[in-house]
């Protein structure tokens, strides 16, 4: 799992990178517009080790930021799933704070709160708590008929009994939905950097981008891409477990 | 104990035609009885109406009497895939009917089981499992919709008659396409016939076996056209 994600970026990011040259190549273009692979090369170099510093630090809060969401979302979730009026009106909500585009409120939270830290968490959460909320809601308000009826039927329902079954039966779903969501969680605390921080690698990136220079961009990507894929293959490899854990050994499928 | 039905009519939602129409029939005490019709005539929908009591859609037209509470079970359920069935027995299992429970998983024959998850048993075993933790839980009346459907033959037939013997004083309602086994086993048959021929529910008795039965083939031939005619 780890693996195959850190392959597929590879893959994606050799393609890209080549398409590049094959633009600078075919209409002669400098280096100073799009970088050779020495220049790259030699960029790497210096700018990696930094660049992995930052990246970690923009994943730190990346990391703080999805695990402040997930728990926001299972809470909203949780109390959403009814089909109450209070159930209805935080389904409603959800669903149309999900179509605004969360980052456009990113200054405004700059502006009350000013730079650091704290910014950058409430973005990066704001960012990916509404589709995982989306998600958790979809699965929490779903019964599940035929393990739920004896149950209820027998008066032994909680609300943590409803939980736990909706949660196992959708554990599949829930782990694609969170491991999916670390994805908009980095993209949430870079945009932070690139507006107003003076940390992470987004903000390395906007210097980089001041002094249009590519190759550094370049490298970047490289370190978001390899560092995003090892969280995001250590997420899945935890969500495995889980479910091995969790779920019967089978003898095998025969279909 | 008295089930009494009067006039119970049904239409789903939406739909043009009633699935059950002005429905009569009374039934006066505990036993194993069925509920018996061709495939669609609304035997589920009937239990699940029966199940709702009279807070349900069935509202005024059900009359219960000695009878507080009322189970339904159908083939189709599911235990939780976290632990296994032993342990889920465990614990829908009131202090009190630790004895039933064990007695039952050995009649039921799932013994060896009881260590397994749900999702790796037999759908026979699966309906068996399910049917013990009903059984071991406090009720008047308990519906059985198709709840041994996939178990054999000979072992259905060991179920019922444990079941009859061990809950004398219960109303069991037992939905089966299974003509024969309704005819030798069940006490009162409701037989459902299609809404609009007339015939509404009519209740034909049955052989009512018990065990160390000596089957009279010409007496369970007379109950089966009994019912038949009466689809």
């Amino acid at each position: 799992m780890l693996f195959r994600r850190i392959y597929q970026f590879l893959i994606v990011y050799c393609l890209g990178v080549t398409g590049l040259l094959a633009i600078k190549y075919a209409t002669g273009l400098s280096n100073y517009v799009i970088p050779d692979l020495t220049l790259l090369f030699d960029t790497a170099r210096r700018m990696l080790t930094g660049y992995f510093f930052d990246v970690l630090n923009t994943l730190s809060v990346t990391v703080l930021g999805q695990m402040v969401s997930i728990f926001m979302a299972f809470f909203v979730g949780i109390i959403g799933r009814k089909s109450s009026w209070a159930g209805s009106f935080i389904k409603v909500m959800a669903y149309n704070i999900q179509a605004y585009p969360i980052v456009a409120l990113a200054p405004i939270i700059f502006i009350l709160i000013g730079d650091g830290f704290l910014s950058r968490l409430l973005i990066a959460s704001m960012i990916c708590y509404f589709p995982l909320l989306l998600s958790v809601l979809g699965i929490m308000a779903s019964p599940i008929k035929d393990i739920e009826h004896f149950y209820i039927a027998t008066g032994r329902m909680r609300w943590q009994l409803e939980v736990k079954i909706r949660a196992f039966e959708n554990l599949n779903k829930l782990t694609t939905v969170i491991a999916g969501s670390a994805t908009l969680a980095m993209a949430g605390t870079i945009v932070a950097e690139f507006i107003a921080a003076d940390q992470g690698i987004g903000y390395s990136i906007r210097i980089a981008l001041y002094q249009s220079d590519l190759a550094r961009i370049l490298v970047a990507l490289f370190s978001i891409g390899i560092i995003i894929s090892v969280y995001q293959g250590i997420l899945e490899t935890v969500g495995e477990q889980i479910k091995t854990k969790w779920f019967a050994p089978k003898g095998g499928e025969l279909i | 104990m008295r089930f009494e039905c009067r006039g119970l009519t049904f239409t789903y939602p939406g739909a043009e035609k009633p699935v059950l129409e002005n429905l009569h029939f009374s039934m006066a005490a505990p036993g194993f009885n069925a509920v018996f019709g061709p495939s669609g005539v609304g035997k589920t929908s009937f239990a699940r109406i029966l199940a709702g009591g009279n807070n349900g859609p069935g509202g005024d037209a059900l009359i219960y009497e000695g009878i507080a509470t009322i189970l339904y079970s159908y083939n189709q359920e599911r235990l939780p895939g976290w632990a296994s069935t032993g342990n889920h027995l465990e614990k829908v299992c009131p202090p009190e009917k630790s004895d039933l429970k064990k007695e039952l998983v050995r009649i039921f024959k799932v013994d060896a089981l009881l260590g397994s998850r749900f999702s790796q048993l037999s759908m026979g075993q699966q309906n068996r499992m399910n049917l013990i933790r009903y059984l071991i839980q406090d009720f008047d009346l308990l519906i059985l919709d198709e709840s041994l459907a996939n178990v054999d033959e000979a072992l259905r037939e060991s179920i019922i008659l444990a079941i009859k013997e061990m809950f004398p004083a219960k109303l069991f309602l037992y939905i089966s396409h299974n003509l024969m086994e309704v005819a030798r086993f069940c006490k009162d048959i409701l037989v459902l016939s299609r809404p609009g021929k007339n015939k509404g529910a009519v209740v034909v008795p049955g052989q009512n076996y018990e065990t160390g039965y000596t089957a009279d083939p010409q007496a369970i031939d007379r109950s089966m056209l009994e019912i038949m005619n009466a689809v």
